[in-house]
């Protein structure tokens, strides 16, 4: 038997997988085939404080081992899912941590004043990565100032565990890294997905309403296991939740080993709804086969040399 | 609403129905229920490339002892249905169905529907042809393709109108077999002559739809849409597939779709 739990930071979780934001609805829309009380956590959907319509369609593409999209943040806003969403996962027993957006600074704040009414929420993870939107997202996660900012102001309304969701399109990933921290972060998400175009040679268009996405599934998987393990070693005091590309429990175990002390599936939802039980279910048989008795042991031992 | 199931199946029989179309049988290991209209996510492929599913209309289920039998109707368009048509027989593939909303069979019932596919449309269509059928309702069917050769189970769809009492209308755009134009004009011309469709079912390309939705809102009738858009999950969490409404919200067409009543449309779908 596998000791699964594992802790990020403060908060404990009874595994190491989570589903990530914008594959997993609000939390509740696949619990017939994957029920969100047996995965380490459910992330919601990027809320914001009002609903939002999103982009224009087409919005996703499929790559090579991959897809881009450009959602827009479609949600329908922190009050329905704090009034219809957030009662129902707590009657099952799910851990919700509840993905931030806002285009201005004080938006993120009132999404969370709002979730601090709810008792079940434990924890929060700040969208400062989102490529798909023109405010908001993005410009706070590329610049340590504004993210320091940002931060400290999400930090001021909540005791809650405080994730920040980092950008592989920053220029300096470390030093935002570092920005998060400094603004009061306990853990940070990494990686968002990788700003990107996709182009129809015949129309000579893009083939996004938007034009660019973000890239995300098995493709990017090396260069998110690379960040996290810059963040790792930058800052090891740092609990990291690691995601990018997983679609495996040996992808989750690099992950684990690169510094992540949890993972988020993302994409490889998209492709199987149950892929996060099925991860898990791996992640497990992986640890026997390997003698390892204690999921957590993992964390951070990738031997560099 | 019925279970959706996510099934291993197997690849146990593949014919051609025209230059670019097939048709694949699919034994589940369990038995499976759909409605016409009603779609599954198929895996393309036996890794991570290509990376998603692809969404085909469900064409027919039948069950079966050992489990219920799924056919689709495939047209070769991209990598993943390349695969597909090269998969050899006997292949495990991944199934997750039934998905999204399908046509109101109950309201079409009541008086004698239009049905009308465009080239590789047919799926959905058919399946409602066979339900509609084997309630005794009376139905005529708009088949219609680009060129003869693109017309897909001609002889089967005929036998099911057939049966029914009703009338089976061929047309091609290029005029090589049935009819010679658009499907649709087909349909006005019935209309024109005084045949009554209080309801229409429809799937095919999107300027077949929109005529069809005009022909509708003209004609007084109920109109429902079976829309196509890339999605990646099918299930409602990607929002890849949003169509807007005529409220202006968006929708995810896999979850509240793929059949929408055209009134319910944003503009543009009802010119």
């Amino acid at each position: 038997m596998v000791d699964l739990a594992v802790r990020v930071g403060a908060l404990r979780l009874a595994n190491p997988v989570l589903a990530a934001s914008g594959t997993f609805g609000y939390g509740l829309d696949l619990v017939d085939l994957c029920p969100p009380e047996r995965l380490g956590a459910v992330v919601s959907k990027g809320l914001s404080p009002l609903p939002r319509a999103g982009n224009p369609t087409p919005r996703i593409v499929e790559t090579a081992a991959g897809m881009i999209n450009a959602i827009g943040l479609q949600n329908i806003g922190v009050e329905a899912f704090c009034r219809e969403v957030a009662p129902e996962l707590a009657s099952r027993g799910a851990t919700v941590i509840v993905n931030v957006f806002g285009e201005r600074p004080h938006e993120y704040r009132e999404v969370i004043e709002r979730c601090e009414r709810v008792d079940s929420i434990a924890g929060y993870e700040l969208n400062v990565s989102c490529p798909n939107v023109d405010h908001g997202g993005m410009e706070f996660g590329h610049d340590p100032k504004q993210l320091v900012a940002l931060t400290a102001l999400c930090r001021a309304a909540t005791q809650r565990p405080l994730w920040v969701k980092l950008s592989p399109n920053a220029p300096h990933l470390v030093a935002t890294a570092q920005a998060a921290v400094d603004g009061g972060a306990d853990a940070l998400t990494l990686i968002n997905t990788l700003r990107a175009i996709a182009i129809d040679p015949v129309r000579r268009r893009p083939v996004l309403a938007t034009g660019y996405g973000g890239l995300s599934g098995p493709a990017i998987k090396p260069v998110a296991l690379r960040m996290v393990w810059d963040v790792h070693r930058a800052l090891p005091t740092v609990p990291l939740v690691g995601i990018g590309g997983i679609d495996s429990g040996r992808d989750a175990v690099e992950f684990l080993l690169a510094g992540a002390s949890a993972v988020q599936v993302g994409t490889a939802i998209f492709r199987q709804p149950s892929a996060p039980l099925r991860i898990l279910a791996e992640i497990e048989a992986f640890c026997v086969s390997q003698g390892v008795e204690e999921v957590r042991s993992l964390i951070g031992g990738l031997q560099w040399r | 609403m019925i279970a959706r199931r996510d099934l291993s199946v197997r690849l146990i029989d593949r014919r051609d129905l025209s230059p670019t179309c097939f048709s694949l049988l699919l034994a589940c290991p369990e038995n499976v229920g759909a409605e016409p209209g009603q779609f599954g996510m198929l895996t393309c492929g036996s890794g991570i490339d290509p990376l998603l599913r692809r969404p085909f209309s469900i064409a027919g289920v039948r069950p079966g002892a050992a489990g219920a039998t799924v056919e689709l109707l495939v047209k070769e368009v991209g990598r993943g249905t390349a695969w597909l048509r090269r998969a050899p027989l006997g292949a495990t593939l991944e199934l997750l169905l039934p998905l999204g909303r399908g046509f109101n069979l109950d309201a079409a019932a009541d008086g004698r529907p239009a049905l009308v596919a465009g080239g590789i449309g047919l799926p959905p269509v058919l399946f409602a042809a066979q339900r509609l059928a084997e309630q005794g309702v009376g139905f005529d069917l708009f088949l219609g393709a680009v060129t003869a050769a693109e017309l897909l189970e001609v002889s089967r769809c005929r036998a099911i109108t057939d049966a029914v009492g009703g009338e089976l209308i061929l047309t091609t755009d290029d005029g090589s077999a049935g009819e010679a134009g658009f499907v649709t004009a087909a349909l006005c011309r019935r209309s024109a002559q005084g045949r009554r469709y209080p309801r229409v079912l429809a799937c095919g390309p999107d300027p077949m739809l929109q005529a069809v939705a005009r022909w509708a809102s003209e004609a007084g009738a109920v109109a429902e849409l079976s829309l196509e858009e890339p999605m990646a999950c099918g299930v409602g969490v990607c929002l890849g597939c949003v169509v807007e409404l005529a409220d202006g919200r968006r929708v995810a067409a896999c979850k509240e779709g793929p059949v929408f009543e055209a009134a319910r449309l944003a503009a543009h779908w009802r010119p």
